[in-house]
């Protein structure tokens, strides 16, 4: 699929292609090839409502577009605005949680 | 979906998408079709390749959100979206490969179109089993459904504007709006007269027992040991609205109801809740004429039913294959599970720090989410899917298909504790709306989240009425769970007033905030105001004196 984008040289992608996969890269994968990945963001999903990180980003996003105007927000500045808020709120008990699994996953996996 | 809900009404295309729309028509969806794939959750995402995983066609990266062309179907992730649509031009709208929602690059924004979502939701309809209503009982009801859609007709009814109200103002010696009488206590029966408050000030129900719908002198349903419970009810309605504000006693009705629940006669204290139940029960079992063969009481056009019935959905949706099935159930009130997983949560994490337990607050909204939150059925209970043919690990979700005319909310403040093996009453406050909408509990809307954002009329889409609610009353339960004492406020003209047994008092809202609320009664905003309107016929002037005059007569 690739090779039919008229894609313009980008040197230094093109060597990292040749390189090999780092580990996380290989985890990745593996999780999503194995399908785990979508049962964590699930899980995930599922904590962040119910600790109401949610809930809290929401009131955030509305704040901001109150802020800027309705018509003069788009998705993609809704993200950067709170792509690093979210990162920062999430609670250390849900990170631990899914860190375990991917640990557990890892073992059975025996990557 | 009606341009009255602007939360639903399609947004405006942008640019880019009505020209794409203009140029390719919705090919570009079809194609893009047969790589959508969905999740037994109802999520759908694009998978263009069976097993290699989608990377952006710049930089090689797999992570973040990714977007499919759609004319060229090359990947480009969030930061190289804006680059491929620079190159090539024209191929400007892209779809997020996680979410299968349509993204103008361009803009650099999200952009709906109807189109693109029905053929989204026709691909997701084909993928998963069909989630129509299987089984052969519910196909009787869904019939059933069909019919309910005509309450439009019920409604008008209650239109019609009460002439009684303006002859009788000059009879209305109290300084409080018509109505207010205080109801003697007949030994521990607050419980009934807390309800009867409630209810006669419930404008539907007001309305049908004082124009004569159901009346002493024409019921034939009496006989001469047996007294009719409407009767009776419209005997209490005839005196509260009399204009004599001495307390009254409902002695009569209390005695008739004795007489349907033979099982509750006694002095003893009851449920305020039970009681509710039971009193509309026996209107129904008077009401339902000899003509009226439907059993169920779904459809029942008894005065109870029409005002207070209402239609749950409740979908079982099974873990493994997606499969919905779904039953829907009349219902009379709405029994709320108080939201206390917050509380008990900064309980555990800090034990000492007591104050705290009064500063989380539970909301009625939060109630109303925690009724209709997916609930994952334990391992225990499996249930047996059509589709796999087996046992399943099952989820079930619950949403309102039917708004009734008038909603009461119940609280389920009693709980049955395991550990200490008794039941206990939950003392918790809990913060209600004077105006609640109810739009996010009805099972459109739940469906619809259930999909993503999606523009997509689904089947059955409701609210040809309004989900606008206001509060009537509020019958509260002060006390343990043996003994305790129940006492009404009601909401007449935005003032608030304290229902002891035989006291009525003028009351702040603050302090109707701050009771332990059992039960809440809501209408229709179009029948609050209304049967304010009704009211509101003497002239301010006379109103106002009156208030001076009378105002420590209670």
């Amino acid at each position: 699929m690739r090779k039919s984008v008229n894609r313009p040289p980008t040197p230094d992608v093109a060597e990292n292609q040749e390189k090999e996969p780092t580990l996380q890269e290989l985890i990745n994968i593996e999780l999503i090839e194995s399908g785990e990945k979508e049962r964590l963001m699930e899980l995930l999903r599922e904590r962040l409502i119910e600790c109401g990180w949610k809930d809290e980003m929401k009131a955030l996003c509305r704040a901001f577009i109150k802020k800027k105007g309705r018509n003069n927000v788009t998705v993609d500045d809704l993200v950067h605005v709170m792509t690093p808020k979210g990162r920062a709120s999430v609670p250390d008990s849900v990170k631990a949680e899914l860190l375990q699994r991917i640990r557990t996953f890892l073992v059975s996996a025996a990557l | 979906m009606s341009t009255r809900k602007p939360s639903y009404a399609n947004p405006k295309p942008c640019n880019h998408l009505s020209a794409y729309k203009l140029k390719y028509g919705s090919s570009g969806y079809k194609s893009l079709q047969k790589s959508l794939k969905s999740a037994p959750n109802g999520r759908t995402s694009v998978r263009i390749h069976e097993t290699k995983i989608p990377r952006c066609s710049f930089c090689n990266g797999f992570e973040g959100r990714l977007y499919i062309c759609l004319i060229c179907s090359s990947v480009s992730c969030s930061n190289h979206a804006v680059l491929h649509t620079q190159l090539e031009i024209g191929h400007d709208l892209a779809v997020d490969v996680q979410r299968a929602e349509l993204f103008c690059c361009a803009c650099s924004d999200q952009v709906y179109d109807p189109d693109f979502d029905k053929s989204v939701m026709a691909k997701h309809m084909l993928d998963l089993p069909c989630s129509t209503n299987s089984a052969d009982s519910i196909g009787e009801r869904l019939c059933e459904r069909k019919r309910l859609g005509g309450s439009g007709v019920v409604l008008s009814e209650f239109k019609k504007p009460e002439k009684s109200g303006f002859v009788r103002d000059h009879r209305a010696k109290s300084c409080y709006p018509l109505g207010l009488r205080g109801l003697n206590n007949l030994g521990n029966t607050c419980f009934m007269n807390s309800v009867l408050q409630a209810l006669l000030h419930a404008p539907p129900l007001r309305n049908y027992f004082l124009s004569d719908r159901h009346s002493r002198r024409t019921c034939r349903k009496r006989t001469a040991n047996r007294l009719c419970l409407p009767c009776e009810l419209h005997g209490v309605y005839s005196a509260v609205y009399s204009g004599d504000w001495t307390p009254y006693s409902p002695a009569q009705l209390l005695y008739s109801w004795w007489q349907h629940s033979e099982n509750l006669a006694s002095y003893e204290q009851q449920d305020a809740h039970e009681f509710f139940i039971s009193v509309l029960d026996g209107i129904h079992e008077k009401e339902t004429k000899a003509r009226n063969h439907t059993k169920d009481s779904g459809d029942c056009q008894c005065i109870a039913h029409r005002v207070f019935s209402g239609l749950l959905r409740s979908d079982v949706t099974c873990m493994t294959c997606g499969f919905t099935s779904t039953t829907y159930d009349p219902c009379l009130d709405i029994s709320l599970n108080l939201d206390t997983s917050r509380c008990s949560w900064s309980d555990a994490s800090n034990k000492p720090a007591k104050a705290n337990g009064s500063s989380c607050s539970s909301t009625l909204l939060g109630c109303l989410d925690l009724f209709t939150k997916p609930e994952k059925l334990g391992s225990d209970q499996k249930l047996y899917c059509q589709n796999c043919q087996e046992l399943r690990d099952s989820s079930k979700q619950m949403s309102i298909r039917k708004l009734p005319m008038v909603l009461c909310l119940h609280i389920k403040r009693f709980e049955h504790s395991l550990v200490r093996k008794m039941m206990r009453k939950i003392d918790s406050y809990l913060h209600f709306p004077f105006s609640l909408d109810m739009t996010p509990y009805l099972s459109s809307s739940i469906v619809r989240n259930r999909f993503g954002n999606r523009i997509f009329a689904f089947e059955g889409d409701e609210s040809e009425m309004s989900t606008e609610f206001e509060i009537f009353a509020v019958v509260t339960h002060s006390g343990t769970l043996d003994s305790g004492h129940y006492v009404t406020y009601l909401r007449i003209q935005d003032q608030w007033y304290k229902c002891d047994n035989a006291w009525i008092n003028e009351v702040d809202e603050g302090i109707v905030r701050a009771s332990q609320c059992y039960m809440m009664f809501y209408v229709h905003k179009t029948l609050y105001y209304k049967a304010n309107i009704d009211l509101r016929h003497l002239p301010v002037s006379t109103q106002k004196e009156a208030f001076q005059r009378m105002a420590g007569c209670c």
